[in-house]
């Protein structure tokens, strides 16, 4: 084990004198992703707060003046402007204005005679102030039906109380910890997987083809190192980079996600539940135990890196050799993302993608022991496996040899 | 010491046309012993098996018939220890460029299990040898071929090996830097240690080596000093002599 230990450390030393490579590795995810939230917080805030703090502009078409005094006077929330000339839908689409009202022209009548009086409403949903506008204009709406239903009442002798027949008070059962717990669940395995297998591909790459393309392969091979060892060591190097690659990307991205919502909570009270909830997720069991899963699973992303890079001419025939298992991986990710895929029962037993079904049970606080314990013995059988063969074939002279 | 008997090596090729794969005997019973102080010169075209020969006698390669010892050492079922006891030098004059000559030296000291003060100290001694200790702290990214064979050739020799397996060493080196190769055989030949070279140049071969084995299409057709090459081909230099070989003449 000392000789790949050594190879271990030869790959470190070699990949410490690449500063480049260095910061593009371990610094920039660093950077990166506080700079990614930090700006799609900022801009998002600044837009929300544009959108909050502006009347929405209304184009209200009411010959009987029954809705428009109503706008009027709700002057934070709307503004009423002129028609625009040409197509109104074309108005809103080019943001001229957000909303445009066409009331009953008996709107008035109709009401004086306790009859429903109709409103069409042109909004655009794909326009985030088109959609606050529709949300306001609901709101004033709701309220004065209220207004109107409680009046109706009072001229017929009725309680305002009968327009009111249910009271509803909405009681959240779960938490915001849970909450969180099934969202990361569901998306954590994806981010491992492809942060273990496509941060240590081209490491992986250029320790193994690359020292075929180099040259300088057959100088480690003349050694006495025994040659397993020195297949055990590159192992263990691309292996150690997937999964610090993994381990920056997300503590990079945990820390700049709780700073985000650390920033928001200080604004407002859910926000600050979630970055509770965030703490609470963020147990060390949960963690250890993701933790304990990621090794074999990174061991087998490992492998078959090593075997593509080996058995490859030079480093552009192994980068087309691995970069579809980016694709499959992206795949695997995709399908362990899918809403209810914790109800099949056959899952559990499907190698990789019982490693993500555990980490999003125990993210989700739905844990089970049983099927944690097939996930990682079969990813450890795999991974070993995989190691078996990896370490076979490479021993052949066709792979080494072939140039 | 390096005894060869009976040695065979093929390898599978596809062709690419017809997609079926052929059979190419690569070196086809070679028998032959290298002495201690002695320097053997394999001689023959591209493609002969001189490679692949070599390759085999450093444990890289496993022969498919036949056998190999270096002094003593099976290199089939030891090849560890074999080649704990060889030097080998390829054709590439490739180094580990991110690294200086001492950085690299120290770290295959310690593959070779050599106590990193003696690798330090041997190192260091093989460089001023070679003329490029004013160079061992620098990165040889920047490096020319012939310093990069240079550091490759202390590489080689940093354990002390009994036997020194230099595969073309002179090949892409200017005319300096191939003398200081050659010199170098010398002392190693003076050390007692036996030396294998596979080359093209025939001056050298001529200029150094005690005994020369021509191999041509997996086959020793000669093994003799090489002045009993010249007299038994009835030639002048050696370089007639692979000129007839590479007219197919020896067929």
């Amino acid at each position: 084990m000392n000789g790949a230990l050594l190879i271990l450390k030869k790959e470190f030393m070699e990949l410490s004198k690449d500063r480049k490579t260095l910061f593009f590795t371990f610094v920039m995810p660093l950077i990166l992703y506080p700079l990614i939230f930090f700006m799609m917080s900022r801009l998002g805030r600044n837009d929300a707060a544009s959108r909050a703090g502006r009347p929405s502009r209304v184009c209200v078409t009411d010959p009987s003046q029954v809705f428009s005094p109503v706008l009027r006077d709700a002057p934070g929330a709307f503004t009423v402007v002129p028609r625009p000339p040409g197509d109104l839908r074309q108005a809103i689409r080019d943001q001229k204005l957000e909303l445009s009202l066409e009331v009953d022209p008996a709107g008035a009548e109709k009401l004086a005679r306790n009859q429903s009086l109709d409103m069409r409403v042109l909004y655009d949903n794909s326009d985030e102030s088109s959609k606050l506008a529709l949300d306001r204009f609901k709101s004033q709406l709701r309220r004065q039906e209220s207004l109107w239903v409680q009046a109706r009442l009072k001229s017929l002798g009725a309680s305002p109380q009968l327009a009111l027949p249910v009271k509803l008070e909405t009681v959240e059962a779960g938490d915001m910890g849970l909450f969180l717990g099934k969202l990361v669940g569901s998306f954590l395995p994806y981010l491992l997987m492809i942060m273990m297998y496509a941060g240590a591909m081209q490491h992986g790459i250029y320790a193994t083809a690359g020292e075929k393309e180099r040259g300088t392969l057959l100088s480690l091979l003349a050694t006495s190192l025994p040659r397993t060892q020195i297949i055990i060591g590159k192992l263990l190097y691309i292996f150690s980079i997937g999964i610090l690659s993994a381990l920056i990307n997300l503590l990079s991205m945990a820390f700049s996600v709780g700073r985000l919502m650390a920033s928001n909570g200080a604004a407002d009270a859910p926000a600050q539940a979630a970055v509770t909830g965030i703490a609470a997720l963020a147990t060390p069991s949960a963690l250890g135990l993701t933790f304990l899963l990621m090794i074999p699973l990174g061991l087998f992303f490992a492998n078959f890196i090593l075997l593509g890079g080996i058995q490859a001419r030079n480093t552009l025939e192994a980068s087309t050799a691995l970069t579809p298992g980016i694709f499959v991986v992206v795949l695997l990710g995709v399908f362990s993302m899918a809403p209810g895929i914790e109800k099949m029962v056959w899952l559990p037993y499907v190698p990789v993608l019982n490693v993500s079904l555990a980490i999003r049970k125990l993210f989700s606080q739905q844990g089970n022991g049983f099927e944690y314990l097939v996930a990682l013995v079969m990813t450890v059988v795999l991974a070993g496996l995989m190691t078996w063969i990896s370490t076979r074939m490479l021993n052949r002279e066709s792979a080494i040899f072939r140039v | 010491m390096i005894s060869l008997t009976d040695l065979h090596k093929a390898f599978l090729v596809k062709d690419k046309r017809t997609r079926a794969k052929r059979r190419i005997e690569a070196v086809r019973g070679i028998t032959l012993e290298v002495r201690p102080g002695e320097i053997y010169g394999l001689l023959g075209p591209n493609g002969a098996g001189k490679s692949t020969t070599l390759r085999m006698i450093a444990g890289l390669m496993r022969p498919d018939r036949g056998r190999i010892e270096v002094c003593g050492v099976d290199t089939v079922r030891r090849p560890e220890q074999a080649r704990a006891l060889v030097g080998y030098l390829s054709t590439d004059l490739s180094v580990y460029n991110r690294f200086t000559p001492r950085e690299l030296l120290k770290l295959f000291g310690e593959f070779q299990g050599v106590e990193a003060r003696v690798a330090e100290r041997r190192g260091m001694s093989l460089l001023e040898e070679l003329g490029l200790a004013e160079f061992a702290d620098v990165r040889m990214e920047g490096f020319s071929g012939g310093q990069k064979q240079k550091v490759s050739i202390a590489r080689a020799l940093l354990h002390d090996p009994k036997v020194v397996i230099f595969d073309e060493p002179t090949t892409g080196l200017d005319v300096l830097t191939a003398k200081t190769v050659l010199d170098l055989l010398r002392v190693m030949k003076g050390e007692g240690r036996t030396v294998v070279v596979s080359t093209h140049v025939m001056p050298m071969v001529e200029a150094v080596c005690d005994r020369v084995g021509i191999i041509f299409d997996g086959v020793l057709h000669g093994d003799a000093p090489p002045h009993v090459i010249l007299e038994r081909w009835g030639v002048a230099t050696l370089d007639e002599v692979f000129f007839k070989l590479a007219d197919g003449e020896l067929r």
